[in-house]
C-alpha cells in the first residue's frame, strides 16, 4: 500500500499545493489522498463551548473544500479521495499517512510572516522531519523544488 | 351551700382572670413607636444602599440603628417615650422606657450616616423632630446627601477592572477567565488585603451579589435553550441555499438576501450563533459560484451587528441595557428598529459598491459544487423546527405583551425554554450541555467586577466629568455617547464597556434636562453595537466569521477588516444618529 497524502485549508494559498500533489500524483501513479483536517482551537478564547455547534458544519465545508480539489485533480486526469478529520492537523497528517502507507506527503508553504499559517518555517520543517521520521515518507513542500 | 362554692367558684375565677389580665391593663397601650424616615443621595442623586444610620443622644448613646435599602431609603424604629417628659409625671402605672430615661428632656439627639467609599456625617435633630420622636411620632427628615470619598479602593478597584479590560482586549486570556481573575482579585483585596491595609476595602460578597442583574442571566440562558434546539434543525443551511436559488445565480441579488438573513436571525439570536452557523454556509456557496468568500461574509457580518440591536433579545448589550433602564422590547421596536433598518440600507447599498468587481465580475460556478449544495439544502429536524416556531411565535407575544402584564423578558424566555423541552423532550444531557455556561459566568463575574468600580465611585467620576464635558447640552450628550461608544467598541470589548457605561448614562439621563426619554441610553446601544464593526476584534462575531473564513483558507487581516469595516461604522452610525435625532 503506498499513497500520497497532501493536507490542505483551502482558498488560493492551496491552489500551489494541490497543483504540485496533482503533478506528483500523474508522475508516480500513486492514488492520492487530499486531507482536511477540522480545528476549532479558534473558537477557545471567547466560544469554547460552541463546538458543539459548528463541528458538523465545519466537517461539511471541510467536505466541500475537499471536492473543489477532487474536482482540480480530476480535470488533470487523477482521481483522488477527499478525508475529513477532526483534531491536531499534525496528528491527523500523520496518522492518515500511516493508514494509507503514505510515500510523499506534500504540504504547502508557509504564505505569511504572521501566525495564521498552520506552520511557520522553522515548525513546518521540524514536521517535515517528524512525518519522515515517524511514517517512513517523504515530505514535498509545494513551492520549494525536490522534496525534503 | 352549693351557691356558696358557686360564687367561690365565680370569685377564684374572676380573681383569676383578673391576674391574668392586670398586667396589660397596668401597661401603656402598646404603642406604635416612633419612626425616622428619610432617604439617602450620593452627590449626583443617586440612591446609597447599605449606608449605615445610627440615632444617638446624650454622648453617644446608641438609641437605634439601621441600614438603607435599594432606593436609598431608610426607616429607623425606636420605641415611644411617655409624652410627658418627666416620668414623675406620669399617671399611675405608666413608666417611662428605659431607652429614654437615661435622657432628659431637651437632650439634643444626632443622626450619623456611614458607609464605605463615602465620607461619614453626623446631623443634629432639631428640638421639635425630637420631642416628635419622644412623642412616639413619625418624622421625616430632609433627604440626605453624603459625599464619594476616593481613597485606596478606589484605585484598587480600577486597576483590577482595567486589567480585566486588557486581558480580555489582547486576546491574552479567556474572556472568562479574565472577567472570573477579575472577580477573585476583587475579593482578595476585600478579604485578605484589608488585613494590611484597611482601606483597601470594596465590598464583602453579599454586597457582590447585589450587582449581578440576574434578569439578565436568566434572559441569556433560556435564549441559550432556544437557540440550542433551533440551531441542529439546519433551518440555517436551507434559507441560505433558498437564497441562492432565488438569486438566480446573481452575485448582487444574492448579497443582501443573505444580508437580511443574517440580519434577521441576529436580531433574535445572539450574532455569534447566528455568525457560526451561517459562514461555513456562505463559505460554500461562494465556493460554488467561483466568487472569493469574503465578499459575501464581510457584509454579513457587518448586518449581523447592525441590525441585531433591533430587538432586546438581538445582542448582548441590548439585553443589559434594557433590563438596567427598563426599556421593554417594545421599546427598542419602536425606537432602534427604523433608525436599524435605515442603517441596513445604507450598508446594503455600501456593500454592493466595496464589492462591485466581485458580484458582478465573472465567477467560474462548479455544476458539481452547485449540486452538492443542494443536496446538502434540507431541514434535518423538521418536526423539531415545527414545534420550535410555535413556542419561538409565543415566546415573540409574550415579549411584546409582556410589558402590559410586568412579564419580564428573562421569565418569557425560561417558560419558552421550558416549553420547548417538555414538548420535543431531547436528549436533557445533551441540551444542558449547548448551554454556554462560560458565557453565563462570564456576565456575572463581570457583574461583580463592573459592581466593584461602582461601589468605590469610579463610575460615578467618569459620570461627572462627561457630565461636565456635556453640561446640559443634551444633543451634545447624544452625540458624545454615540460615537464615543461607537469608536471605543472597536478596541474595548463591548460588554464590559456597556456594563460599566450603563450608570454612567443613568447619571446622564437624571441630570440632562429633556433625557428621560432615554435617548441615551439608544446611543449607547447603536453605538457599543455598530461598533464592533470598526475593527476585527470589536465583536465576538467578527472573530469567529475570521476564524472559519480562515480555516476555509480565506483569512481576513485585521487591515481588511478595518479597511471595510470602518466606513461601514461611520456610514451605518451616521444613519442611525440621524435617526434618533429625528425621533427624539
Amino acid at each position: 500500500m503506498s499513497a500520497i497524502v497532501c493536507a490542505i485549508r483551502g482558498g488560493p494559498a492551496s491552489q500551489p499545493t494541490i497543483w504540485r500533489a496533482v503533478r506528483l500524483a500523474q508522475e508516480t501513479g500513486l492514488p492520492l489522498h487530499f486531507l482536511y483536517v477540522v480545528n476549532l482551537d479558534f473558537l477557545s478564547r471567547t466560544s469554547s463551548s460552541r463546538v458543539h455547534t459548528i463541528e458538523e458544519e465545519m466537517r461539511e465545508m471541510g467536505e466541500f473544500i475537499l471536492l473543489t480539489a477532487q474536482d482540480t485533480a480530476a480535470q488533470q486526469g487523477v482521481q483522488a479521495q477527499g478525508d475529513v478529520r477532526h483534531g491536531a492537523v499534525g496528528e491527523q497528517i500523520i496518522a492518515l499517512c500511516r493508514e494509507v502507507g503514505a510515500d510523499y506527503v506534500v504540504l504547502g508553504a508557509p504564505q505569511r510572516r504572521d501566525d495564521s499559517d498552520v506552520f511557520g518555517a522553522d515548525r513546518l520543517h521540524r514536521f517535515a522531519r517528524s512525518i519522515t521520521e515517524q511514517t517512513g515518507a517523504r515530505v514535498v513542500i509545494a513551492g520549494r523544488t525536490g522534496a525534503l | 351551700m352549693k351557691a356558696i362554692r358557686r360564687g367561690g367558684l365565680a370569685l377564684v375565677g374572676a380573681l383569676a382572670l383578673w391576674c391574668f389580665l392586670r398586667p396589660a391593663q397596668a401597661q401603656t397601650p402598646p404603642a406604635e413607636g416612633a419612626l425616622l424616615v428619610g432617604q439617602v443621595f450620593d452627590t449626583q442623586g443617586q440612591p446609597v444602599e447599605g449606608a449605615h444610620l445610627r440615632l444617638e443622644g446624650g454622648g453617644n448613646r446608641l438609641l437605634a440603628e439601621t441600614e438603607t435599602q435599594p432606593d436609598g431609603s431608610f426607616a429607623l424604629r425606636l420605641p415611644a417615650a411617655l409624652p410627658y417628659g418627666n416620668p414623675q409625671q406620669a399617671p399611675q402605672g405608666q413608666v417611662a422606657l428605659p431607652l429614654w430615661q437615661a435622657l432628659p428632656p431637651g437632650t439634643p439627639l444626632s443622626l450619623q450616616v456611614a458607609r464605605a467609599h463615602f465620607e461619614t456625617r453626623r446631623m443634629p435633630l432639631s428640638g421639635g423632630q425630637t420631642a416628635a420622636l419622644r412623642a412616639g411620632q413619625i418624622v421625616q427628615v430632609a433627604p440626605i446627601q453624603m459625599e464619594r470619598r476616593i481613597g485606596l479602593a478606589f484605585w484598587a478597584a480600577l486597576l483590577i477592572f482595567s486589567g480585566m479590560l486588557g486581558l480580555i482586549a489582547s486576546g491574552r486570556m479567556h474572556n472568562t477567565l479574565a472577567t472570573l481573575t477579575g472577580a477573585a482579585l476583587v475579593f482578595a483585596v476585600s478579604y485578605l488585603g484589608v488585613l494590611l491595609l484597611p482601606e483597601v476595602y470594596i465590598f464583602r460578597f453579599e454586597g457582590a451579589l447585589r450587582y449581578v442583574d440576574w434578569n439578565v442571566i436568566f434572559l441569556i440562558l433560556g435564549m441559550m435553550i432556544v437557540i440550542a434546539v433551533v440551531e441542529r434543525t439546519g433551518i440555517f443551511q436551507w434559507m441560505a441555499y433558498r437564497a441562492y436559488r432565488a438569486s438566480g445565480g446573481r452575485l448582487w441579488v444574492l448579497l443582501p438576501i443573505l444580508m437580511l438573513i443574517t440580519g434577521v436571525a441576529s436580531a433574535f439570536l445572539d450574532n455569534v450563533t447566528t455568525m457560526l452557523l451561517m459562514t461555513p454556509i456562505t463559505i460554500q456557496i461562494a465556493l460554488a459560484m467561483g466568487v472569493n468568500p469574503l465578499a459575501l461574509l464581510l457584509p454579513e457580518v457587518f448586518a449581523s451587528n447592525v441590525v441585531g440591536i433591533s430587538t432586546l433579545i438581538g445582542t448582548p448589550t441590548n439585553i443589559l441595557i434594557g433590563s438596567y433602564a427598563g426599556i421593554s422590547f417594545n421599546d427598542f421596536l419602536r425606537n432602534l428598529t427604523p433608525g436599524v433598518v435605515l442603517a441596513f440600507i445604507g450598508l446594503v447599498a455600501y456593500s454592493e459598491w466595496v464589492y462591485r468587481r466581485e458580484l458582478h465580475g465573472a465567477g467560474r460556478a462548479s455544476p458539481l459544487l452547485l449540486q452538492k449544495l443542494g443536496e446538502r439544502a434540507r431541514i434535518t429536524e423538521p418536526e423539531h423546527l415545527r414545534k420550535a416556531g410555535w413556542v419561538g411565535a409565543g415566546m415573540l407575544v409574550l415579549f411584546v405583551a409582556g410589558e402590559r402584564i410586568h412579564l419580564l423578558p428573562a421569565v418569557t424566555a425560561l417558560m419558552g425554554a421550558t416549553a420547548l423541552l417538555v414538548w420535543i423532550r431531547p436528549d436533557i444531557e445533551e441540551m444542558i450541555e449547548a448551554v454556554d455556561w462560560t458565557t453565563l459566568v462570564f456576565f456575572i463575574t463581570l457583574f461583580i467586577v463592573v459592581g466593584a468600580i461602582r461601589e468605590v465611585g469610579v463610575i460615578a467620576w467618569l459620570a461627572e466629568r462627561i457630565g461636565a464635558l456635556v453640561g446640559s447640552n443634551l444633543t451634545a450628550a447624544s452625540f458624545v455617547i454615540l460615537w464615543s461608544s461607537a469608536l471605543l467598541s472597536t478596541v474595548i470589548p463591548n460588554i464590559p464597556f456597556t456594563a460599566a457605561m450603563l450608570p454612567v448614562i443613568g447619571y446622564l439621563t437624571s441630570a440632562i434636562p429633556g433625557a428621560d426619554n432615554l435617548v441615551l441610553f439608544y446611543c449607547l446601544s447603536v453605538g457599543a453595537a455598530m461598533g464592533g464593526n470598526g475593527s476585527l476584534i470589536g465583536a465576538s462575531a467578527n472573530l469567529v466569521t475570521s476564524g472559519i473564513a480562515e480555516r476555509a483558507g480565506y483569512p481576513i487581516t485585521y487591515r481588511e477588516f478595518l479597511r471595510r469595516g470602518f466606513p461601514a461604522l461611520l456610514l451605518t452610525v451616521g444613519l442611525a444618529m440621524l435617526w434618533l435625532w429625528l425621533r427624539f
